[in-house]
């Protein structure tokens, strides 16, 4: 008994006993070891892929690592997964029209940028337009949530559905967007930059024709592409709103996020509005969904229903959520570099596994014939091309095996957020 | 008018769900500070009665008045939802168990703290770590109720009787000026039934509670005041040996008995 009462003081003592013993700022840094370790890797990833490229290793490279054009994407569509976790895993309301956010804030630059938006003149700087769409996305899921929010579960799910794909063929058919809407709008004028608004040393120009490119950076010889430049810039916006994210997370709002998720009755029973709470998670997702559209629209220039209000859009950030670690903010951004991964090794273009494997493969073994079948046919078959049906049976394998996916696994197995635990075990280190 | 006005007042309280009446027509009062037992045959409209007070259910007719420690004067909570009777300090337990599952013991208290302390949920941008005084009194009531040391476990961990105790210290961090406990004793073995029993006189002391509660040596040893509901009705109101000696109580309780083995009609000649 005696012992049973001395283990609480220890318990306080590791929860928040180090709080104040040391400075915020080495606290701070302490805990976000594993965030500055993985905030370096994606920095140094074009450069090492570059060098790569140069050396003797360049066709493996090639073949294995995604492209840059790839990791580009994952930073849109992984910034897009996350806000969708944003409510689903935390609220446990699942958003399948969460394309419609997405769409929002891409046409919404788009739009903005051609002068189409009344009082919004066509040279805005592209951060403006960014946050217009978040906003008018944060405003939509307003709209949406009065409705949906009456329903829970699955029927949440399909109302949400509902409203993206009537959006989508609204959004298909109006004439207003461009001259032919099914197929999308462009970006009529010149580049869009992501820095300070209206300070242009301060501002850089995205996209993969229009970017900035730098040559010979500080004398090293090492060019950065227009392609590189686009991917530090978008990346600068997604860590600002992945840190965003995180902190509304561990808020006072987004502990109140999880109890609706782990019992909403007994929430509402303890003195929470839930249906504020709820949309409040539910327009802050939407805005972060916003921001990844106006990305998406900023470096790519052209925005399409196909690509932003579509339901598929939505089903991708699901997949991605589901392997990475539904309920954790960085796990679909982990689940979107596989999903990327995958696609770009195993795309029919010239530098995939398939290509590889015919380059480096003896032609005698390519064509040997076994019952009717060479080589080069199964190439063909099962690796060509074939990124969707592996990511398919990866889905189905994660939610049989792995249903916390991979950083809920991780999480499990080192008892708490890998943050967190992490800092505990460089102390452990240290001593 | 010489006392202070009741804590919680109900006039003419029902609810009916289509043809059945589960509460009928219920006047009742509690004085702040009393630990009023709710008895009666399985079906009687506790849980519902319950309900109605908190604002999960909307009464049929009749009102609800609830006089919060920090208002002058009643409040009539009728229509109030079930966040407003808990901000206002009407909080409650569950008859089956209803925590937070996969968040930990402390959290679990702590977020109720944290619903009592109003805007602090919307301070978005600070992290949860800086409100040490939610952390604080969590930790005291994990204390009061002897969970100081599984602070830490997910709440799903824990055993039925602890998960028990859990639903109490729930209901106890909204600083209730009224708590409401639906059988706390609900599935616990009969060792720990002394201990739910401790707990509830703790809590008793320094604050007005309702129980429901099957359990007999629980209600009569612990109660100032035990009133019985048969059929929405209340039927007996009073301190626990008159309730005991009354002949309409053991009447609906036979009756209560008899409509699990015989025919409906017989126990209502019975009853009637």
């Amino acid at each position: 008994m005696t012992d049973s009462s001395e283990r609480p003081l220890e318990v306080e003592e590791t929860n928040r006993g180090t709080r104040t013993d040391e400075g915020w700022l080495s606290e701070y840094a302490r805990d976000h070891v594993v965030h500055g370790l993985v905030i370096v890797a994606f920095l140094v990833y074009p450069v090492v892929y570059d060098l790569l490229g140069r050396s003797p290793l360049a066709s493996e490279a090639a073949a294995f690592l995604p492209g840059l054009t790839f990791m580009i994407a994952v930073l849109y569509l992984g910034l897009f997964a996350m806000s969708f976790d944003f409510v689903s895993g935390y609220t446990g309301y699942l958003s399948f029209g969460h394309a419609a956010f997405y769409g929002t804030g891409a046409y919404a630059v788009v739009l903005a940028t051609n002068g189409k938006i009344p009082g919004v003149p066509a040279d805005t700087p592209f951060v403006l337009t960014m946050l217009l769409g978040a906003v008018l996305a944060g405003v939509l899921a307003l709209a949406m949530g009065a409705v949906s929010f009456r329903l829970t579960g699955v029927y949440f799910a399909m109302i949400t559905l509902g409203f993206a794909q009537v959006l989508y063929e609204l959004v298909r058919n109006w004439g207003y967007v461009s001259p032919n809407p099914s197929e999308g709008a462009t970006v009529d004028g010149g580049a869009l930059e992501v820095g300070v608004p209206y300070v242009d040393s301060l501002g850089l120009a995205v996209g993969r024709l229009t970017g900035d490119s730098f040559e010979n950076v500080l004398g090293t010889g090492f060019d950065v592409s227009a392609t590189m430049t686009s991917y530090y810039a978008l990346a600068l916006v997604v860590v600002v709103c992945y840190f965003s994210m995180q902190r509304i997370i561990h808020s006072p709002f987004g502990k109140a996020m999880i109890a609706v998720r782990e019992n909403e009755e007994r929430a509402e029973a303890v003195g929470y509005d839930v249906f504020r709470i709820k949309m409040g998670a539910f327009a802050a997702s939407a805005f972060f969904a916003g921001i990844a559209g106006a990305l998406f629209a900023g470096y790519s220039r052209s925005v399409s229903p196909e690509s932003t209000y579509f339901f598929l859009v939505t089903a991708d950030a699901l997949i991605v959520t589901i392997v990475g670690g539904i309920g954790t903010l960085a796990g679909p951004l982990y689940g979107t570099v596989f999903h990327e991964w995958l696609g770009d090794v195993l795309s029919t273009e010239d530098d995939g596994i398939a290509t590889y494997l015919r380059e480096t493969v003896p032609e005698g073994l390519l064509t040997t014939d076994v019952g009717g079948v060479t080589f080069a046919d199964v190439i063909n078959s099962v690796v060509d091309g074939r990124a969707p049906l592996y990511l398919g049976i990866v889905f189905v394998l994660f939610v049989l095996f792995v249903p916390n996916g991979l950083l809920g696994t991780v999480r499990d197995r080192l008892g708490g957020t890998v943050a967190e635990r992490t800092g505990d075990v460089l102390e452990r280190y240290r001593r | 008018m010489t006392s202070a006005e009741p804590l919680l007042a109900t006039s003419g309280l029902t609810r009916e769900f289509g043809g059945i009446t589960a509460v009928d027509g219920v006047d009742f009062t509690l004085a702040d500070g009393e630990l009023c037992s709710v008895i009666g045959p399985n079906g009687a409209g506790k849980t519902t009665f319950f309900n109605l007070l908190t604002g999960v259910l909307e009464p049929t007719r009749g009102t609800v008045e609830f006089s919060p420690s920090d208002r002058d004067g009643a409040v009539d909570v009728t229509d109030a939802s079930p966040h407003e009777t808990a901000l206002l300090g009407l909080h409650r337990s569950y008859q089956i168990t209803n925590v937070f599952p996969t968040v930990s013991v402390l959290e679990n208290v702590r977020i109720a703290v944290q619903a009592h302390r109003g805007n602090d949920t919307w301070r978005f941008w600070r992290n949860v770590h800086a409100f040490d005084d939610h952390f604080v009194e969590a930790e005291r009531i994990l204390e009061r109720i002897g969970l100081a040391e599984s602070a830490d476990r997910p709440a799903e961990t824990l055993s039925h009787g602890e998960k028990r105790s859990l639903e109490i210290g729930i209901a106890l961090a909204g600083d209730p000026d009224l708590l409401l406990l639906d059988e706390p004793t609900a599935g616990v073995s009969s060792e720990d039934v002394a201990q739910v029993t401790a707990l509830i006189e703790d809590v008793a002391a320094d604050h007005a509670i309702m129980l429901i509660e099957h359990n007999m040596d629980v209600v009569m040893g612990i109660s100032d005041r035990v009133v019985v509901l048969d059929r929405g009705e209340l039927i007996a109101d009073g301190d626990p040996e008159t309730v005991r000696e009354s002949e309409a109580v053991q009447r609906a309780y036979l009756g209560g008995y008899e409509d699990d083995g015989a025919a409906d009609a017989g126990a209502g000649v019975t009853a009637g």
